[in-house]
């Protein structure tokens, strides 16, 4: 077991660089030197020098010792990523204060969308065939087709805008219960759907399978057979999907933050977007794949201990 | 003996089971129905622009009424902020939304159902790059991937003659678009993976590998036609994401910007709604709705009819 | 008390399936009687009904598809089929257990064996979970797996098939049953492997006292192993009797071309004679009596055509359901079992 922990984190690292050299291709190669557009229009050559040294601009691409795919590597690893071109504040800094407010509204969702549609997945696999299985289906369906903006916007307009039940915007004053929890339900309404008919799916392929006739000849009640044997069966691809979404958690909902005005690390993304920032999209493009490298091993190792066929290997 | 003792039933192969089966699914038919209309319509577009015919309900520039008129008996859906008819602009943002999500979905599948079966098959170093490559794109987070990618591949023209093509270039949105399919190929290569590395060592690849059948034949005959419903399903549902991502690039400022699409609709609305025009974002939305469900539906039933298991015995 | 060493009653019981093309009557008025202590095999070809036979007594036959369309399954003084689901839970894996043809995939791949073993002694039994684990070990010792202490923590990946479908035996006496339904236990398996799940039943059903319902579709084993049969065609019961007498005096032209079909010692022909035709679409049965097409007498007789013949006890214990069966035409009263 532990050289299997030990096999999958050197296994990382390839991964890690990998994806430091893409985003150094996207952004350095492709993005370059823009210490010009930086400083802005009236400002004089010396600060426009003063910013390319201080984004290394003026040092070559790769093959020096203090070329920029060096400095790259070695702000990555000490997580230094430099001012944003936008407003020069330091770039860990806002991502530290986003991560906030992003964290409070993801993981309600996440957490309220997986269990929910976990257990009615059980449920309606289980009733498969009956109406409520086949109203389920539909609904998943109905609910998997509309657009996520329409979901933000229907939600937002009548929810909150015409019924007033709760706030349209962010607001600094408000606790955060407060504010979050109109994104977090059409954040869950929206998602429900899909992880509902995919779960749908796993457990129905599992429940086909010989051990549950097993099982149900023992004389186990279907919830037992369900919630202990097919379950665990089911976890694989499960783990995959649940697990695999934790990175995003960090990176905040993009839409949900523009439109409910909340100051996460989606909002600072999707200005950075706007204002073309490459050092902030670079940070957080890092940081995100970092995560994901992390979480992908964490899902190895659930792989194992759900798996035993796995672990022995 | 009698003649009925001699009359061996024909048996049927599993694709004209499952088409059998599909035919007598209503709902799923029905859904088939309204696909080939929307694919129906989007190629009518296409050849009355190469014909130049003048059809008047495509004629979606044209002023025909005052600003923001409400749906009235003249103007079905009524008007958007320059006169012009929502009903006219629905139904020409077809033409974009079936082609983008087409080109992208084939494009996604011809690169990750080939590389997703030899990366599972082969496993050892082969399936170490496959998996170092989906695994480093992927955890670059989606939207900045392909704003990436569309920033690199933005007015290039590839010069393909060495395949004897000339040369293909790539105007504005389009290259948004094969961006969206060179990432999203990921998730159906990886879950191909998982389902070859599953069957690899059952049994009926061992019985084919002990009369000699070469790994090729392995993998085109015997693995692919067992895998395949996945693709299937992730091709019904991909279509989907596209369909919808395309509501959120447009909001992103990257969306088509010389003709009327869905996304650049439901964008306008954001800020319509509260001054009560709502009907441009649901139409729209309806649009959507509808191509989405049609194809969730279909592909869930396609997936029922063709899954050998559920097969009559 | 109508006991007479009759453990488990099937009345006229019919199951029907609800398929996209049509009804499918797998099993249709099946009447037999597994006594105490006694092992009844249930013979026949592919698709004849058999599984589904056991499936019913179950009471596990896949819903919503499929429905026990009616009959009485008496089992201890009371009807099976009207039992709710929890009465019935009680009586599954605990006075009736079952075991299944396919080893391999039978057990869930991610539980050790002993966890799968302990969890109907723990269900039915209400012990402690130390204390099932301990009577787990001492299945596996009673099915003949060596080293049972350090096996129980295996997993059924880590097992050949002979030893999961003896961990799949000792699951289903574990609470010690009454009835043992035996699906075609070792059709999976190789013939040495055969041999030993067999004398291992033998031996429990000696040791635990329980019957034991064997579905099969090999005669060899029907003719070693079981005391009374019922052979069965296309969802009938063609001919029952007790093991002896099946084979010594087969009355129905099915059971006649089957035993004609078996090898043996002596044989001088050129080939095997074998039961003409196929098995009939259980959707298109032939009308009347459902062998006729492949009968040789049945053929080109106008009544096997037209009507189908109930089974009639020609002698105490010896039911046949054929009009040209000796002594079928004499009998009026089918009651006598």
């Amino acid at each position: 077991m532990t050289t299997y922990i030990i096999r999958r984190l050197f296994y990382t690292i390839p991964i890690v660089l990998g994806v430091l050299l893409t985003t150094f291709i996207l952004f350095n190669v492709v993005g370059g030197d823009v210490s010009d557009q930086i400083a802005g229009k009236a400002a004089s050559k010396e600060t426009i020098a003063e910013i390319r040294k201080e984004y290394g601009w003026d040092k070559p691409l790769f093959f020096a010792r203090d070329s920029q795919f060096n400095r790259h590597l070695i702000n990555a690893a000490t997580f230094d990523f430099g001012r944003s071109w936008n407003d020069r504040e330091r770039v860990m800094d806002k991502i530290k204060q986003g991560a906030g407010p992003s964290l409070s509204l993801t993981v309600p969702m996440f957490l309220g969308t997986v269990l929910i549609s976990i257990s009615l997945a059980l449920i309606v696999a289980f009733l498969r065939g009956t109406i409520i299985d086949v109203l389920a289906v539909l609904l998943c369906v109905a609910g998997m087709s509309l657009p996520f903006l329409s979901f933000i916007l229907f939600g937002q307009y009548f929810l909150a805008f015409k019924w007033g039940l709760f706030p349209v915007f962010f607001w600094p004053d408000l606790s955060t219960v407060r504010y979050v929890t109109l994104p977090v339900l059409i954040g869950i309404a929206a998602g429900l759907g899909g992880e509902l008919r995919f779960f749908r799916t796993v457990m129905l392929d599992e429940i086909r399978n010989d051990y549950v006739r097993t099982a149900f000849a023992k004389g186990l009640s279907p919830a037992r057979v369900l919630f202990k044997h097919v379950l665990k069966n089911a976890m694989i691809p499960i783990i995959t999907q649940v697990v695999l979404a934790i990175p995003f958690l960090f990176l905040g909902s993009l839409l949900l933050e523009r439109f409910f005005g909340i100051p996460g690390l989606g909002y600072l993304m999707v200005d950075a977007i706007g204002a073309r920032d490459f050092q902030v999209i670079g940070a957080m493009t890092y940081i995100g794949a970092i995560l994901f490298v992390v979480f992908n091993l964490i899902t190895d190792i659930c792989y194992a201990l759900v798996d035993p066929r796995i672990s022995l290997e | 003996m009698s003649e009925q003792s001699k009359k061996l039933p024909k048996g049927r192969s599993l694709w004209s089971d499952g088409i059998h089966r599909l035919a007598g699914h209503k709902l799923a038919m029905a859904g088939l129905v309204v696909i080939a209309a929307y694919f129906l319509l989007a190629a009518f577009i296409y050849i009355s622009e190469l014909c130049n015919w003048k059809i008047s309900f495509l004629q979606w520039g044209d002023k025909i009424g005052r600003e923001y008129e409400p749906p009235n008996a003249k103007n079905i859906i009524g008007t958007d902020f320059l006169g012009r008819s929502v009903l006219r602009k629905t139904i020409y943002g077809t033409k974009i939304s079936i082609t983008v999500a087409f080109l992208a979905s084939i494009l996604s599948i011809a690169i990750g159902v080939p590389l997703g079966a030899i990366a599972g098959y082969f496993r050892g170093a082969v399936d170490e790059i496959i998996v170092w490559l989906y695994t480093t794109l992927s955890s670059i987070p989606y939207i900045l991937l392909i704003l990436a990618f569309a920033l690199v591949l933005k007015d290039k023209a590839i010069n393909l003659h060495w395949a004897g093509l000339g040369t293909l270039e790539l105007r504005g949105i389009a290259s948004v678009y094969l961006a969206m399919g060179l990432t999203s190929w990921v998730g159906i290569c990886r879950l191909i993976r998982g389902e070859v590395i599953k069957h690899k060592d059952r049994e009926y690849v061992l019985a084919a590998k002990s009369y000699g059948c070469g790994d090729g034949r392995i993998i085109t005959r015997h693995l692919i036609p067992n895998v395949f419903h996945i693709v299937i399903i992730d091709f019904s549902l991909r279509f989907v994401s596209f369909i919808q991502a395309e509501v959120i690039l447009s909001f992103l400022g990257l969306g088509e910007k010389n003709s009327p699409s869905w996304g650049a609709m439901i964008d306008t609305a954001r800020l319509d709604l509260p001054k009560g025009y709502w009907w441009e974002m649901t139409a729209a939305t309806l649009a959507i709705f509808f191509i989405s469900l049609a194809l969730n539906v279909f592909g869930d039933a396609l997936r029922d009819s063709l899954d050998p298991k559920l097969r009559i015995q | 008390m109508n006991n007479n060493g009759t453990l488990l009653s099937l009345e006229n019981v019919s199951t029907h399936f609800f398929t996209a093309d049509g009804i499918v009557k797998a099993v249709q008025n099946i009447s037999l009687k597994i006594k105490k202590g006694r092992t009844f095999a249930l013979v026949g070809e592919s698709g004849c009904g058999k599984s589904v036979t056991a499936l019913s007594v179950m009471r596990l036959v896949p819903h919503p598809q499929g429905k026990i369309a009616g009959g009485k399954i008496i089992f201890e003084e009371k009807n099976l089929l009207e039992l709710n689901e929890k009465q019935m839970r009680n009586v599954r894996g605990n006075k009736i257990a079952m075991i299944f043809q396919e080893p391999m995939t039978s057990l869930n791949p991610v539980y050790t064996v002993g966890n799968q073993i302990a969890e109907a002694i723990k269900l039915h039994q209400d012990k402690a979970g130390w204390q099932a684990k301990e009577d787990a070990v001492e299945m596996l010792q009673k099915v003949g797996i060596a080293d049972s202490q350090r096996r129980i923590n295996d997993y059924p990946h880590q097992m050949s098939g002979g030893m999961r479908q003896r961990v799949m035996i000792a699951m289903a006496i574990s609470c010690q049953p009454k009835l043992l339904i035996a699906d075609e236990p070792t059709t999976a398996l190789d013939v040495t492997t055969q041999a030993q799940i067999l004398d291992l039943l033998d031996e429990l059903q000696q040791q635990e006292k329980m019957s034991i319902l064997l579905i099969t579709h090999d005669l060899g084993i029907v003719a070693e192993r079981a005391d009374d049969v019922a052979v069965m065609y296309a969802s009938r019961i063609a001919e029952t009797a007790d093991s002896k007498t099946l084979f010594a005096n087969p009355l129905h032209p099915y059971t006649q071309g089957l035993l004609k079909s078996l090898p043996r010692l002596g044989f001088t022909g050129e080939r095997l004679p074998t039961v003409a035709g196929i098995v009939p679409d259980p959707l298109h049965f032939p009308s009347g009596c459902k062998f006729h097409p492949r009968c040789p007498i049945g053929c080109n007789d106008e009544r096997c055509q037209t009507i189908e013949p109930e089974i009639r006890y020609v002698a105490p214990g010896h039911g046949v359901a054929c009009w040209h069966a000796q002594g079928y035409e004499k009998i009026t009263d089918k009651q006598n079992g």
